[in-house]
This record gives C-alpha cells, structure tokens and sequence, in this order.
C-alpha cells in the first residue's frame, strides 16, 4: 500500500506542466547527442550544469536524467545504421544491428532497440520503485576481490563475441588487453608506454579506439567495395518488426531486462559489461549460434534492454548511497549538492517527491523515448540510402568532432585516424574490433582490482576462493571457459578426422 | 618609396609606443579563455565556471571556460605556461596542478614558481581523517597506538597516487613515526565506497565529501587537518590540537595567469575575481559543496603556492614516493 502511495506521490510530482517539459527536453536532447557520435551524455549534463541552478531540484534531475538514458536510446541508432559504438554500452549493438541494416533490415533492427529498451526501461524502473534501498547494500559488498573475478568472468565471456575464429577472437582481447595498460599506473604513478607524452598520460580514451577501429576503419573497407554496398541498401524494407519477430524477441528482451537489472547496480561499467552479458548469454542459449555476429534479431534484442535497464538501475546506488556507478552519475550527486540537497540514505526518506517524482519520470520519459523514435526510424533508415560518397564525409566529419570535443585535442584525432588504419589492416587479416574494444575496457579494471585486492590482502591470493560471492564468478567464469573450449576442441577432432577419411 | 618607408616607420614607431599602455587600459578588449585543466563537472571545473559567471558583469567582456584535460591538469597548465601573458588566458586548477605536481614530477612542462602569476587561492577544504566502521579506533591515539603495535597492517586508501590525500597519510606517517599499506583509487569516490563497504581500513578523505556518510555512520571521523574545529563537528579535534603540528592541510583551488603578465592587468583580474569569490551567492554555493572561500592577493598568494610545492617535495622526498621514469 505504501508503494502506491509514494508511486501516487511521484506521479503527481512529475506530471506537473514544468516537470513534463523539462523531462520532455531531457530526453529529445538525449536521444540528439546519442546520435551524434562522440558526444556523450557526460559532456552535454556538465555544460548544462550551470542552467540547472535555476530550476527546482526535481526539474533539474528529473531533465539531467532524461539526457542520461535518452543518450542510451540515441547511442543505438548510429551502431546500428553506421556501425558507430559511441558509447560502450552499444559496442555489441553494432554487431549484429548492423548486420541486420546491410541485409535491409534497418528498420527492424532499430524498432527492436527501441521496443526492447521501453520495456527495460518499464521494468527496471518498477524494480527501483520495489527494491531499491535493499538492493544498494549489494553494491557495498562488491570488493576489490569481487570485482577481479567479475572481470575474469567478463573476459572469458567477451569469447562469444567472436563470431569467426577463437584464436583471433583471443588474439584481439590480448590486443586489447595490450592497449588498455597505456597510460599512468594506479598503484605507482609510473607513465606506461606513453613515449613521454602527457596527452597519454590518462590512457587512451575508448572514444579515440572505437570512432577509428569501427569508423574510420570501416569507412576505408567500405570505399573499397562501394558498388556493393550501395546494392545492398537499395533494398531496404519491412521498417515495423512482425508479430513473428516480435514473440523472437520477447524471451531475449526478459532476459536482457534481468541481466541489466542486476549487473546496472554495480559501479564500474555497468550497462557495458551488461550488454554484452545479456549478448553472450545469447549466442549460449540459441539453437542457432552461428547466426550470431551475421544479424541476429536476438543479439540486438538482448544487449539493448540490458543496457537500458542497467542505465535506469545505475541510479539506485546514487539515489540510496550517494555512490556514483559511472561518471554521469558522479555529476548527478554534484547537481544534487549544489541544489542543497546532500545525496545519501537520507534522500528517500527527507526528499520523498524528489526521488518517486525521479523514477515515475523515468518511466514517462521511456514513454516519450517511444513516442518520438518509433515515428522517426523510417527517417534514420533513409539516411542508409545516401549514396555513400556522400555519407562518409559527414561520418569522418562527426567522429572528429566527437573525438577533438573529449579533450580538446588534436592529438586524439590524429590517434584516432592512427586506429582507423589499424582497424582497416585488422579487417583485411578477418579480425574483428568488437573483442578488442571489450579487453581495452576490462583489462585495466581487471588489473586494478587484481592488485589492490593483493595489495589489500597483503599478497595472499586465497582471498578469491574464501569470499563466496568471488569463488562463485570464478566458477562460473571456468564453468563458461570449459563450455566453449570443449566444442572448440571436438570439432578441431572431427575436423581432423575428416581431413583423414 | 620614401614615402612609404617613412609611414611605416611611422606607424611602426607609433604602434610600438601605444602597444604597451593601451593594453592595460583598454583591458579586456576581447573575450577572456579560463583554461580548465580537468573533465567538466569536477572541482576546479565549478569553482572557474561559477566565480567567472559571477565576475563577468562588472568586467566587460565574457570569459569562455576552456577544458583541457589530463596528466593531472598538467597539460592545461603548460599550455598557459606557453601562453602570451596578456591576461586573455587564465587558469583554474587545483592543489595537485599548482601545489603536488611540480613536488612529484621532474620531467614537467611547467613551475608554477617560473611560469605562472597565481591571481588568487580561491577554495579550500581540510581533510578528515577516517576509518571504516568496526575498526575499533575510536582516536587518533589508538590509530597510532595500532599502527605501532602491528606496523604495514592496516590499509589507508586515497584517491590516487601522488594526490593531496596520498601525500596527507605520508606526512601522517612520518609526523607519527607509523606506515601503512597505500591503496591507491582512481578518484575519491570509489576510496570512499570501498571504506563503506570494509574493503579498507583508514582514508583521508575531503571533509566536504565525507561529511554525510560520517553523520549517517558509515564512516567514522577521527580528526580533521585544519587550523580550527569545522561548526559541523564541533566535538572531532584537529590533528594540531592533538599535537600533530605540520599537518594543517587543505585542499584547494586557485586562479593564475601566464608570467609576466602586467601587474595593472593582474591587479584588475584579482579584484574581479575575489569580489566575485566574496559574493554572498557564491559564497554560498561553494559552501554547499564543502569549500570555504579564501580569495587572498596575488602576493599572498604566489607566496602559499610556493611554499606549498616545498612543503610536498620534502614529503615526496622523505617518503620516497618519486615514481621512476
């Protein structure tokens, strides 16, 4: 009865005149800076930040909030048209939604996105209404050691991703592994392999690997056969999914949702290492895996509500802590302190229109998100369609201005054509960018936490066994390991045996 | 021809006579760049963009904040250092780019001491000394009565490595002849949550940003590194008053120009911008986020940050944690 009360309480709060503009705006300038590659949603809350002072604390969380998962919902539309992971949540988007967009099937692709995200987004926000100061506790015992065998499990996982050979698959998570250690050490101080640059001293922004190894690298392939590719997107058609592929895509929604739901509370890579969580569990559950990474539905359909769900779950550590899971959540506290309030356990309690106003608008937003994208896909679908003489400059156009609006550097863009020409040379050699991507992310977290977990236990590795919550994603993360090499191995056997016969 | 060289030696003669005082008169005749050397949204970020949003009225011309991140603002800063010193390009920055770098890096672009023109200190916040709760510490004393009884045992975690609150344990270790384990974080946040969640043991942390989780219990406070108690705590001590004398610290943040930078113009840019610091509004708002105003003179000021970078390098020095290039 409480719950509904205090629902009652948020819907009030939101559906005011002011409160449903601004989240209105929230959300449209969202899904704009989503779009556009490069700009992401911490740069747009930050410069916007200023503005917010005026208005009440609810309007100015409730439209900081929009940009935030509207972001999310944007971000999806350049992977999956352009093959464009501007974020890294939507790095396993790009997989198969656009693949999906070259066998004509953009408009399905983007529809399942969105569909898929409104009903995330619907649960996770009925979760955060349910559980939310329960759930927070979960986040405080994640450790250095509970976080090392997350990202082992994530790193023997991020092997599905490979949609052609396990070697290479492996051989560009090294790679990535590899790239990941630039910058300075954590524990030391020491710059690593920067050549004594400073504009490497804080690694290599993902922004800079993605635009060049997707974009750029994309781009020089696609010049090469321009004549087919203009064939291939001709034939655009079926925008709406049918009801066929919508019962599809209904179990891979669920489980998404699930996936996000959980792994969003964690801080630290949160919604990206939820969707391709979601897009692993996937390819596993399938009949037909080697669909996979050739345009799946389901590998759309999956990773995009985890990783919106994740994003609406991201807020419960912040609204029920004050702990930030990822940056744009740190600016959401500084915007909470600077309105007065101090972000805590206490905000529920003390500030009960703020936070039910908050989560009744997420799910209003969504309804919004829906409203405003559905209509727009056949708009998007017909960018496909430009010839892509046209097209490319404008993409080069974005993903410098993306890329130079990080930093301000000039430097990252010249490392970012540095990228393409990799990306370019890796596609020749049948490597894909989708595993390096996910190593570049999770190796440097993946040592982090090895070596304050060591340093905390004072080199004493047992740690991982004796704390459960560790010992079981080990488990798992063998469990998975097994799983895919004994395949592996048999049909290299059978293989063998053929080459015999 | 003759004509010709003569006007221009002319205009020449006449240009070079104006060029100096009509700058500092006609100061600022052009918008003003507020290089910001870190992400938006941090410290240094909200101090530059609300003091110059609040200084902009009486000053006559806008001020566009500029960020250029990385190496610890070091990239920002050397890039000021380079710049001509016309006042059109100021910096915002923190301790750790004014105070901590040039004490831990030899191989930097820029002094702060040689380079740079400090305008004002703009901020501070002591730090607090904290623990996890359950630690069974309940003062300063026991802390050192611990780390004595079991040295390298207990783990203090900071925001990273060479940051003001690395550099606070190290002088708290040598001032109390203790060690502890260093746990270096990738920013304050994530210190705190591991602090929360019992994964490590002591921190100093920002008092401003602990301030909350020590009044709901989730952390507990020992004493704080001020000159005097905070209104706030009124029953923690200062580590002065427990006798700790050299560890009166703070976090803070401030104004600086390029050098040489001419004194009318300096002049006009520090009143500006401690006017705007002093600004009831702003006052306030630097409250809210645990920052006291200091906004002192331009002398007072390159005299602190000087001696501030001596003071780190004898901890950097002392406690040998120059890392190896």
């Amino acid at each position: 009865m409480e719950l509904i009360q205090n629902l009652g309480l948020g819907f009030a709060t939101a559906f005011s005149v002011a409160n449903l503009a601004y989240c209105l705006i929230g959300v449209f300038l969202g899904t704009a800076i989503g779009v556009l590659p490069g700009l992401g949603p911490v740069a747009t809350i930050a410069m916007l930040l200023p503005v917010t002072f005026g208005l009440s604390p609810e309007t100015a969380l409730i439209m900081l909030a929009g940009i935030f998962y509207g972001a999310q919902y944007g971000g999806s539309t350049t992977a999956i048209l352009v093959n464009l992971p501007g974020e890294s949540s939507s790095v396993v988007t790009a997989i198969d939604g656009y693949q999906m967009a070259r066998q004509g099937h953009a408009g399905k692709a983007l529809a399942t996105a969105a569909i898929g995200s409104f009903i995330a987004g619907t649960v996770a926000t009925v979760v955060i209404a349910l559980i939310a100061p329960a759930l927070a506790e979960v986040a405080l015992a994640f450790g250095p050691r509970e976080y090392f065998s997350l990202m082992v499990l994530g790193l023997v996982a991020s092997v599905v991703l490979a949609s052609g050979s396990l070697l290479h698959a492996v051989g560009m998570i090294v790679l990535g592994l590899l790239l990941g250690l630039i910058g300075t050490d954590v524990n030391s101080g020491v710059m690593r392999y920067t050549f004594g640059r400073d504009e490497m001293a804080d690694g290599i922004s993902f922004v800079v690997v993605a635009m060049g190894m997707f974009g750029i690298g994309e781009i020089l392939s696609n010049l090469e056969s321009e004549a087919s590719r203009s064939i291939l997107a001709r034939k655009v058609e079926g925008l709406m999914p049918t009801r066929a592929d919508l019962r599809r895509i209904m179990a891979p929604v669920a489980r998404g949702t699930g996936i996000g739901s959980l792994l969003g509370i964690l801080p630290g890579g949160g919604a990206m290492l939820a969707s391709f969580a979601a897009y692993a569990l996937e390819k596993k559950v399938s009949r037909t895996p080697e669909r996979f990474g050739h345009g799946a539905i389901e590998g759309v359909a999956g990773p995009e509500s985890a990783n919106n769900a994740a994003a609406q779950t991201s807020f419960i550590p912040m609204l029920t802590l004050g702990i930030p899971s990822n940056p744009t959540m740190a600016l959401m506290i500084g915007a909470m302190i600077m309105q007065g309030i101090q972000p805590g356990p206490g905000v529920i309690s003390d500030q009960p229109a703020l936070f039910w106003g908050l989560i009744v608008s997420m799910w209003i937003g969504n309804v919004m998100l829906l409203v405003l994208n559905l209509p727009l896909i056949g708009l998007w679908v017909r960018m496909i369609g430009i010839p892509y003489h046209f097209l490319y400059p404008c993409i080069i156009f974005f993903c410098v201005i993306g890329v130079f609006s990080i930093n301000n550097a000039t430097f990252d863009i010249w490392l970012m054509a540095l990228f393409g020409v990799a990306g370019y040379i890796l596609r020749k050699l049948d490597c894909e960018p989708a595993p390096l991507l996910l190593g570049f992310v999770l190796g440097p977290m993946l040592e982090e936490h090895l070596r304050r977990a060591m340093l905390i236990s004072k080199g004493d590795p047992t740690g991982f066994l004796t704390s459960p919550i560790s010992a079981t994603l080990l488990a798992l993360a063998v469990a998975l390991l097994i799983s895919i090499l004994l395949p592996a191995i048999r049909s290299k056997r059978e293989e063998a045996f053929q080459e015999e016969d | 021809m003759n004509k010709f060289i003569t006007a221009a030696a002319g205009f020449a003669v006449a240009f070079g006579a104006l060029a100096g005082p009509v700058m500092a008169q006609d100061y600022p005749a052009k918008p003003v760049t507020l290089i910001v050397p870190f992400p938006p949204g941090g410290a240094s970020d909200t101090i530059g963009r609300v003091t110059t949003q609040a200084m902009q009225e009486g000053f006559g011309q806008s001020i566009v904040v500029e960020n250029k991140p990385g190496a610890n603002g070091a990239i920002g800063a050397a890039s000021v250092a380079r710049s001509a010193p016309d006042g059109y390009t100021l910096i915002a920055a923190s301790i750790g780019t004014f105070g901590i770098n040039p004490a831990l890096r030899s191989d930097l672009e820029y002094d702060p001491r040689k380079d740079l023109d400090m305008l004002t200190i703009a901020v501070r916040t002591p730090n607090a000394l904290v623990t996890r709760p359950g630690l069974g510490v309940k003062t300063v004393e026991e802390l050192v009565a611990k780390l004595k009884a079991e040295p390298d045992t207990l783990t203090f975690a900071s925001s990273g490595t060479g940051s003001s609150d690395h550099l606070t344990a190290e002088l708290f270790w040598q001032t109390s002849q203790t060690s502890g384990i260093h746990v270096p974080y990738k920013g304050g946040g994530p210190a705190q949550t591991d602090l929360m969640g019992g994964h490590a043991d002591v921190s100093f942390q920002n008092l401003g940003n602990i301030a909350n989780y020590v009044r709901e219990g989730k952390m507990e406070m020992l004493a704080i590194t001020a000159d005097q108690r905070s209104p706030d705590f009124p029953d923690v001590p200062t580590m002065k008053e427990l006798g700790f004398d050299g560890l009166e610290v703070y976090s803070w943040q401030a104004f600086a120009a390029p050098k040489g930078t001419p004194p009318e113009i300096r002049a006009k840019l520090a009143e500006g911008l401690t006017a705007a610091l002093k600004s009831p509004a702003v006052t306030e708002q630097f409250g809210k986020m645990g920052f006291a105003v200091v906004a002192n003179d331009p002398t007072e000021a390159d005299a602190f940050v000087a001696a501030e970078i001596d003071r780190w390098s004898k901890v950097v020095k002392d406690g040998d944690i120059k890392p190896e290039q």
